[in-house]
């Protein structure tokens, strides 16, 4: 018996050590084929040494502002992986395929960070995140950005992180079936609404129901399958989401003509990517990418027709590094950053229509066609999109 | 070296052979590495919360939530504060968890009684039920449940039970008592209608106790009811000959509007039933395997010297099995009392507000850090309330 | 025997036959079925109720339920994942799994090799011939590829290596088995995890893995080091230390007063802030400290449940014996406390494999959430929600009974309750 339990003692200690050395693994960059084919400033001391990196405030090469003395950038190129925060269930923006890839507009603005970062787009590691749990992942600092159709506000803003340029402008809507007969949004009083919880949907309809003095019921769930499934089945007599959520949920249905879509919205949602607080540079990069995306739209430039010659148009030229800059030294990106993004993932329109239009969510004069006088000829115009002039 | 070692005696045994002081090294020691660990936790979240601008300050308590909360049970408006509407929600655990409890109870002791009927079949279906139920994740059986329920019609067309009684997918409405604008008069009678069950367990409690002591039968059940109603129904009669009004109202379920949303009575959500089902019916699984085992441990020759004294089957059971198998029962009973409420925070899964879903939704809004630890003080507050109860009725029937 | 006052019994052949409502089926019927009006009554509500269960479920599942859903998802509900582009790119990680899944089946082969009762031997046929059967289920060849079929059919051969490396070679006792388990663990997940550097094991990340391998993975770990711990804890408790033991007690009502959701999430916002802000706490190792001290508080309490019905006078005899205490423990009070506690240790066992399905919420994409996630993505998918969740209570059905069956059987085999 004693000899059992000195074996049993023993392989217990072994699965002890074992375990912690398979978590260790992830310390570790996982493989040479994803090292950063980028010429960047950072330093090459490992992630996991990060206690080493503390000790050394001294650390000359980082371009680092934080006074962790480990900029994001550092240790993104060090794991040599994005870690993105994302959402894995949401048809069109974010969610998994029957392989099992997590495929969507949200994810593809990862990967384009990801490009322009580490020359590879599919060096990402995906974080599924639940709509209540973001907030509290983005302030734990884990995640190094999360795209996840997540709305812009002042106080999101305030504690979660600092948000990229808007790349999606949504409102919230209502779905009603047809058969009740509701023809506008200020008829809903006395009905019950279904709403998913831990979202600014929930915080915009408790407005709608004060400002307007409605008697509305407000039935949460926890996701959009329960929520789902509980509007066609009846139990509540409308459904209130973002209005793609409701195209694109709408499209799903058997019989997608028995639902209206009321006219109007009560709330503005621009979605866009967020970063963690406490990185100036990095928040920076990540702006400077989405702003890739939509110029190379602008210029007409696809992911077939990247330049790496210089082509003489000089606002082309700057933004694939062909001739002048727009900061890139000071974010720390490589001068043809640019190149490998729109490569790799397209111009924004061609992230829009790979994952959107299959949904029927309308690209063409809504909010989220390009600015009104984009150079482009034949994009759609008249909309929101718009960033920082890359110069 | 000798010097040394008689330096290093207590009580003339060198000190690392002596019981008490390796036992004290050891004990100091591990205190030590765990206050370490403690500290150099608390120190690192505490640094960090300070580095990355984390709030962790109470003060959102006092602000408005300006949240809806699906299910309540005391009134509440979103203009209420956050420390306000963690009590709705944990008021909404706690009458989950009770109403839980005594509902898996009884189908546990159903379903465990059965299982050892000498009826093939019954026992048969009581094994089946016993063995899919502990054995799938509540997790997935709950999600099973919200989607039985959305079978149902919906409320604009669901079933009326003789006109008071609304069953549909939304939840279920029946008659429930209201105040009728009198606080008052409606607080006298309670109080009086509380006297008057008091008053019937009394007198329930005198007559089984002359029944056990001179043999002669007394109907202690039957008069203990009796005395209460009459007792309450007095009551009633006097607050409403004072009062000039019943101290309660019945307020009966009614479809309202063009929506025809059930107003009035009684609602109990979907989200609380699926919660409640799931609950059960899984615990009723486990309880009901407790219940085997604890009339199993009960001697065979009770049983036989009982029937031999001609008592019938149920009262065998209910007068000698069970009140001797309770001690066996018990522990483990409390156990699942402490899952089932610990459980009751799957409720989040299939939209019931309780007290973890609500928590989630105000980190939203307020700092998660203090909101996590009011969560994990209010479910230990219940857990030990559990054990605490076990422990004094263990104890109860230990020593009687 | 027979004396003058008993009259001898008449002699058989005259004997009346039994009355024909006793014997055989009809007999059988009424004693089991109909014995009282009472009984009649619950056979007859229960059968009703039985008839249309089984009428409505039939239905639903032959002709309205849409299986589609299920069959789509095939090789994610075992790994998630795992196999996927972006997880494995460029290759086919598939086997990687089924390989670590014919090491298992070997050690079932050897348990059968060893073991004397029909148990072992029941288990793993079972279990190798329905791991074999899944080679035939008929999926189109580019769905699931010739490879894969041989792998599963090659379980049945590595069942029948098992059973005669154990029959014939040293390899055949139980500590080896023991050894070799712990092996086949640390193998499958440096199979899954992969090396890097070495071409077909390139790295997956822990967060891609997925499915039900990630459920027994978990599980898995979690019993194995749930107990030690649990069992520390309880001598813990029992110990008249006050420090250590007022430890003991607060760890064990703190994480068995908490649920497990509360848990995790705290896991999920606290332990990152601990830590340096780079340093990656996987996801996965999170969820298996999380489960496995969770689990321990629980076995604990089961533990120190045994040793409170141990009579104090094995301990006092031991001590009489002159064995220093810890001997004591660890060889006479321990081991019978255990065996008095097996089914509420199997019992916390299949919770805790119960339990893994709730790492959702950490972000890790369990069987369950594999289902949920692609329902929910898919909305041409989103009315089949009821099959998947149907499929997946299957799945966990027949581990959880597999293991409450091995439970009862080892009961019975150390006469527990006999005494």
């Amino acid at each position: 018996m004693n000899r059992y339990l000195k074996y049993m003692a023993g392989a217990v200690l072994l699965v002890i050590a074992l375990a912690a050395m398979a978590c260790q693994q992830d310390a570790e960059p996982p493989a040479q084929s994803t090292a950063p084919t980028a010429a960047i400033t950072a330093p090459t001391e490992p992630a996991a040494m990060t206690a080493e990196a503390t000790a050394m405030p001294a650390d000359s090469e980082s371009t680092s502002m934080t006074n962790q003395g480990d900029s994001r950038l550092a240790s993104v190129m060090s794991r040599g992986t994005l870690i993105c925060a994302s959402n894995d269930s949401l048809a069109g923006f974010g969610f998994a395929d029957a392989s099992g890839n997590i495929t969507g507009f949200d994810i593809d603005l990862c990967r384009a960070v990801a490009a322009a970062v580490l020359g590879d787009a599919d060096a990402v590691e995906y974080r599924p995140t639940t709509a209540s749990e973001r907030g509290p992942t983005m302030q734990s600092g884990e995640v190094d950005i999360m795209s996840r159709n997540t709305t812009w506000t002042s106080s999101r803003n305030a504690t979660w992180g600092n948000f990229a340029p808007t790349m999606f402008y949504d409102g919230q809507g209502f779905m009603v079936p047809k058969n009740l007969g509701v023809s506008g949004m200020m008829e809903l009083g006395g009905s019950s609404v279904c709403v998913q919880q831990g979202t600014t949907t929930e915080l915009n309809l408790q407005d709608f129901i004060a400002q307007n003095d409605l008697d509305i019921e407000v039935v949460v769930f926890p996701d959009n399958v329960a929520t789902n499934a509980a509007y066609t089945s009846g139990q509540c007599d409308a459904l209130t989401t973002d209005r793609s959520g409701l195209v694109s949920t709408r499209a799903g249905f058997a019989s997608p003509d028995d639902h209206t879509i009321l006219a109007g919205t009560i709330s503005e949602e621009p979605l866009g990517p967020v970063v963690p607080h406490g990185d100036e540079q990095w928040f920076d990069l990540v702006s400077a990418v989405m702003s890739m995306l939509i110029y190379a739209e602008a210029y007409g430039i696809t992911s077939s027709s990247v330049p790496t010659a210089v082509t003489g148009d000089t606002a082309i030229d700057r933004l694939f590094g062909l001739e002048g800059s727009y900061g890139q030294e000071d974010m720390g990106l490589s001068m043809t950053a640019a190149q490998d993004v729109i490569r790799a993932v397209g111009n924004y329109g061609e992230i829009y229509d790979r994952h959107l239009t299959p949904l029927d969510l309308q690209r063409e004069g809504s909010r989220n066609a390009l600015w009104a006088n984009a150079p482009c000829t034949d994009c759609p115009k008249g909309g929101q999109v718009y960033a920082a002039p890359l110069r | 070296m000798t010097e040394l070692a008689r330096i290093l005696t207590y009580q003339g045994i060198p000190v690392w052979r002596h019981t008490r002081v390796i036992q004290w090294a050891a004990q100091i020691l591990s205190a030590i590495v765990v206050v370490a660990l403690v500290a150099w936790f608390f120190a690192n979240v505490a640094n960090a919360v300070q580095e990355r601008g984390i709030s962790y300050s109470f003060s959102f308590l006092s602000r408005e939530y300006h949240t809806p909360i699906g299910d309540t049970f005391v009134p509440y408006e979103p203009s209420d504060t956050y420390l306000y509407a963690f009590g709705v929600a944990a008021l909404n655990t706690l009458v989950v968890a009770v109403a839980g409890v005594i509902l898996a109870t009884l189908l546990g002791i159903f379903i465990g009684v059965i299982r050892l009927s000498g009826n093939w079949l019954v026992s048969r279906l009581a094994l089946a039920y016993i063995e899919f139920f502990r054995n799938v994740p509540l997790l997935v059986q709950l999600l099973f449940w919200f989607f039985i329920m959305l079978v149902l019609p919906p409320e604009r067309d669901g079933y009326v039970i003789a006109g008071q009684l609304y069953v549909n997918n939304a939840g279920v409405s029946f008659p429930w008592p209201t105040g009728t604008g009198q606080p008052i008069a409606t607080l006298i009678w309670l109080i009086l209608a509380v006297v008057a069950i008091i008053a019937g367990f009394v007198v329930s409690r005198r007559l089984s106790r002359r029944e056990v002591e001179t043999g002669r039968t007394s109907y202690p059940v039957l008069l203990g009811c009796a005395a209460a109603v009459a007792i309450g129904a007095l009551g009633w009669l006097l607050v409403n000959a004072f009062a000039g009004d019943a101290p309660l109202a019945i307020s009966t379920p009614e479809p309202q509007g063009r929506f025809a949303r059930i107003d009035g009575g009684f609602t109990a959500r979907a989200g609380m039933i699926v919660l409640l089902i799931g609950l059960v019916m899984y615990t009723a699984s486990f309880i009901a395997e407790i219940v085997r085992a604890g009339i199993q441990s009960v001697g065979r020759g009770q049983t036989e010297a009982s029937r031999a004294l001609g008592l019938s089957q149920l009262n065998t059971l209910r007068q000698v099995t069970f009140p001797q198998a309770l001690r066996v029962i018990i522990p483990p009973w409390i156990s699942q009392c402490l899952n089932l409420t610990k459980n009751s925070s799957l409720g989040l899964a299939i939209g019931f507000t309780e007290l973890t879903s609500v928590a989630q939704t105000m980190t939203q809004l307020a700092p998660p850090i203090p909101i996590f630890i009011m969560l994990m003080a209010a479910y230990l507050a219940m857990s030990l309330t559990w054990s605490l109860i076990g422990n004094l009725y263990n104890r109860r029937i230990r020593f009687s | 025997m027979a004396t003058e006052s008993n009259p001898a019994p008449p002699p058989l052949s005259s004997a009346l036959p039994p009355p024909r409502m006793s014997v055989g089926a009809a007999g059988w019927i009424r004693a089991n079925l109909f014995s009282t009006w009472l009984s009649g009554l619950l056979t007859v509500t229960s059968g009703a109720v039985l008839v249309l269960a089984l009428w409505y479920g039939l239905d639903w599942v032959l002709l309205d339920a849409e299986w589609t859903v299920v069959t789509t998802l095939g090789g994610q509900f075992i790994i998630g994942s795992y196999n996927s582009e972006q997880a494995c790119p460029g290759q086919n990680c598939f086997w990687r799994p089924q390989a670590a899944l014919l090491l298992v089946t070997l050690l079932l082969g050897m348990g059968w090799g060893v073991a004397a009762g029909g148990l072992a031997k029941r288990i793993a046929l079972i279990a190798a011939i329905a791991i074999a059967l899944l080679a035939f289920l008929p999926y189109s060849l580019d769905k699931m590829g010739l490879d894969v079929r041989l792998l599963l059919i090659a379980n049945l051969p590595a069942l029948l290596a098992g059973w005669a490396l154990a029959r014939y070679t040293a390899l055949g006792t139980a500590r080896w088995i023991v050894i070799l388990s712990v092996a086949v663990f640390l193998i499958t997940l440096v199979l899954l995890r992969g090396v890097p550097g070495v071409p077909g094991l390139q790295p997956v990340l822990v967060q891609n893995w997925g499915g039900l391998t990630l459920n027994l993975v978990l599980a898995v770990a979690g019993i194995v080091l749930s107990l030690p711990i649990g069992i520390a804890l309880a001598l813990g408790r029992r110990s008249n230390l006050p420090v250590v033991k007022s430890l003991c007690v607060t760890f064990i009502e703190v994480f068995r007063g908490v649920p497990l959701i509360t848990l995790l999430f705290m896991s999920q916002h606290l332990l990152p802030l601990a830590f340096p802000q780079n340093f990656p706490v996987n996801p996965l190792f999170r969820a298996a400290v999380v489960i496995t001290l969770f689990s321990a508080a629980y076995m604990a309490e089961n533990i120190r449940g045994g040793l409170q019905a141990l009579h104090p006078g094995q301990a006092e005899a031991a001590r009489a014996l002159g064995l220093p205490g810890w001997q004591t423990t660890l060889l006479i009070s321990l081991p019978q406390a255990i065996r008095n506690v097996i089914p509420a240790i199997v019992g916390q066992f299949i919770g805790l494999f119960k339990d893994t399905s709730l790492v959702y919420i950490i972000g890790m994409v369990d069987i369950v959430r594999v289902g949920y996630r692609f329902v929910s993505g898919n909305t041409q998918y989103l009315d089949n929600a009821p099959e998947v969740f149907i499929f997946i209570s299957l799945v966990f059905w027949v581990f959880t009974y597999g293991m409450s069956y091995v439970s009862r059987h080892i009961e019975r085999q150390l006469g527990v309750g006999e005494r």
